[in-house]
């Protein structure tokens, strides 16, 4: 004799239903946390992978940078500075670089005839098309030529055109930067990050776009007058080869500055490996906040539970008289219980990802949800309704059958 | 005839704190298989008790009872609940139904505790429904019904796992003259079937309808 699991939950149900408004408030609890976990697991996910496009767009994770150590000490001599002469060594000793680009920027205005902007302009080598996988869509990017004989051509980024030429064709135009007149040679392909954080109306790589290219050899030679270059980029064969080019490189410029830190070397597998290891951090945290907020919604329960039971204290005792054990009230009511955590788990998922769509709508960011997280939402949600569905379960099953009929 | 109840010295003491009360002090009798039984009583005399105890609802403080010949002083509470499930069908005064079901899954729940199958269990109560007089009301709720045709319902849930006793505690109290008649007339042709009835009441009218009584007066048997 005993009441099945499947009858359980039909009865549950039923009371679930009978008190409709009661359910809905025990359930608000679970909804609303198990909708903050749903949000805020897809949010880190998605700023996971935005972090990670964002990566693959400026090149890959076999890409290296290499920057002046800020946190170095250094008076501003050379030795915070790459000479050319120094950076030609270094390539030698790293032949496993499949390409290697320094950079030296400089900021002025751009003048073309009566308009002008302001605009960095970056002194590279070809390799930097290949480094950052962007080159020209018209014209050409910087050659090999260009840099033997510092000629003075810029390649000028896709809102520099639109905001100096408009729908005119600036090839062959010449604009001058720093007095110096440049002929255009390239305009680079337009840079877009999909689903990105946009800032204001920008997109997060409208400000490559907003770059011009010359030859390094002209930015020395020509326009800033210094052999001190800032930075450095490389680019390994694979991701999987790039810490320990990043490795060896370190090593060189240890050598090179006797043993000084003077430069900072970012290898972006590391940096994908550092971000994943956070996301995780994250996600382990969020998820353990969504729980205690969970938690809380549990006590609420307990509290509601206890109060319910003792308002169908005389039902709990017909249910004696008429023959149910007190296991059968003990499992009646935790899986009532459970099922209004399960139900409030169910439309918090929903709710979760109705506020994900309408995020995803409004700030072109994406969010992303997998199936674990709805099993893990749910399960929590379940496993909230079992540890609160215990002691009022335990209050009901313990009520005396006369105490419980004569209750008014 | 078979004896179904035996009941020897039976008491019931509640401790209220430092205060003792005894219900029940001492009581012994029998009732035989297709008896209708009235135990009668004043408020406050230990009818009730008594009631419960036969019923399984409550266990005696001390002495030894017996339902068709299984001691029930000794049994543990999940064997109680069998038996309160399979022998006895109870009848209140306030008729006890739950609210929030209809009439026949009210006269269901017995069966839902027995482990019965939902097709099977709806055959019977309705069955026994109709046997009431309440074929036409079967998803009624009980808020929507009179007070005897509740007490119906009532009967119907009691008889409906076929018990060995039914034991009803005041059963036309929360009636008018009429419906009390009524379910009377319903508990006589019950009895005249075969069915053993105790009928817990302090109303005379009520003991006339019963083949004995068995009075109690301050926790004990006086006639």
């Amino acid at each position: 004799m005993a009441i099945s699991l499947k009858e359980s939950i039909q009865v549950g149900l039923s009371d679930f239903w009978s008190r409709k408004i009661r359910s809905l408030v025990t359930v608000l609890g679970i909804v609303l946390g198990t909708m903050s976990v749903i949000v805020v697991l897809a949010m880190v996910n998605g700023i996971n992978k935005q972090t990670l496009s964002w990566m693959m767009e400026r090149g890959g994770l076999a890409k290296i940078t290499v920057h002046r150590n800020w946190e170095y000490d250094g008076d501003g001599n050379e030795r915070d500075y790459f000479t050319l002469k120094e950076l030609f060594h270094i390539r030698e000793l790293l032949p496993e670089a499949e390409y290697f680009n320094p950079s030296m920027g400089d900021w002025g205005r751009i003048n073309f005839q009566d308009k002008f902007i302001w605009n960095r302009v970056q002194g590279v080598v070809p390799d930097y098309q290949y480094i950052e996988e962007w080159t020209a869509d018209q014209g050409r990017f910087i050659s090999g030529f260009d840099i033997d004989q510092n000629n003075d051509v810029i390649v000028i980024g896709s809102k520099v055109k639109e905001e100096l030429f408009a729908n005119n064709d600036p090839l062959g135009e010449y604009i001058t930067f720093k007095n110096r007149r440049l002929k255009i040679v390239g305009i680079m392909k337009h840079r877009y990050l999909k689903n990105s954080f946009n800032v204001g109306n920008e997109n997060s790589l409208d400000y490559l776009n907003r770059r011009s290219f010359i030859p390094i050899s002209t930015m020395i030679n020509k326009i800033s007058g210094k052999d001190n270059v800032r930075s450095l980029a490389l680019k390994a064969r694979s991701a999987e080869e790039a810490p320990a080019l990043a490795h060896k490189l370190e090593n060189i410029l240890l050598n090179i500055r006797h043993g000084e830190n003077v430069f900072n070397i970012e290898s972006a597998q590391e940096e994908a490996q550092e971000i994943e290891k956070n996301a995780r951090t994250f996600r382990m945290v969020f998820f353990l906040i969504s729980i205690i907020s969970l938690l809380v919604a549990g006590i609420v329960i307990i509290n509601i539970m206890l109060a319910t039971i003792q308002e169908r204290t005389r039902e709990i005792g017909i249910r004696l008289a008429v023959g149910a054990r007190r296991f059968d009230l003990f499992i009646q009511f935790l899986v009532q219980t459970i099922l209004v955590t399960f139900i409030g788990g169910v439309i918090g998922v929903g709710a979760g990802f109705s506020v994900l769509n309408i995020v995803s709508k409004y700030l072109e960011f994406q969010l992303i949800a997998y199936p674990g997280m709805i099993i893990a939402a749910i399960g929590v949600s379940v496993g909230v309704g079992f540890l609160s569905g215990i002691i009022p379960a335990i209050k009901a099953a313990n009520l005396n059958p006369v105490t419980a009929l004569r209750y008014e | 005839m078979e004896t179904v109840i035996r009941f020897e010295n039976l008491t019931k003491e509640y401790n209220m704190g430092k205060v003792s009360v005894k219900a029940l002090r001492g009581v012994t009798s029998d009732i035989k298989a297709g008896e209708f039984v009235a135990i009668m009583g004043p408020s406050g005399s230990g009818k009730s008790t008594l009631m419960h105890i036969l019923g399984c609802l409550d266990s005696a403080s001390d002495g030894r009872y017996w339902l068709e010949d299984q001691e029930i002083s000794k049994l543990k509470k999940a064997k109680l609940a069998s038996i309160r499930n399979n022998k006895i069908g109870f009848v209140f005064q306030t008729f006890n139904l739950l609210p929030h079901l209809n009439i026949r899954r009210n006269v269901e729940l017995p069966l839902m505790y027995s482990g019965m199958n939902a097709s099977r269990r709806r055959t019977l109560a309705e069955k026994v429904l109709t046997d009431v007089g309440l074929d036409d009301r079967m998803k009624h709720k009980p808020s929507e019904l009179s007070g005897g045709q509740r007490q119906r319902v009532a009967i119907a849930r009691a008889l409906v796992n076929n018990p060995t006793i039914i034991l009803a505690d005041e059963p036309t109290g929360n009636l008018d003259t009429n419906s009390g008649n009524d379910i009377l007339s319903i508990f006589s042709e019950l009895n005249n079937l075969g069915h053993t009835i105790i009928i817990v009441t302090h109303d005379s009218a009520v003991s006339e309808r019963a083949d004995r009584s068995i009075k109690i007066i301050d926790g004990l048997i006086v006639e």
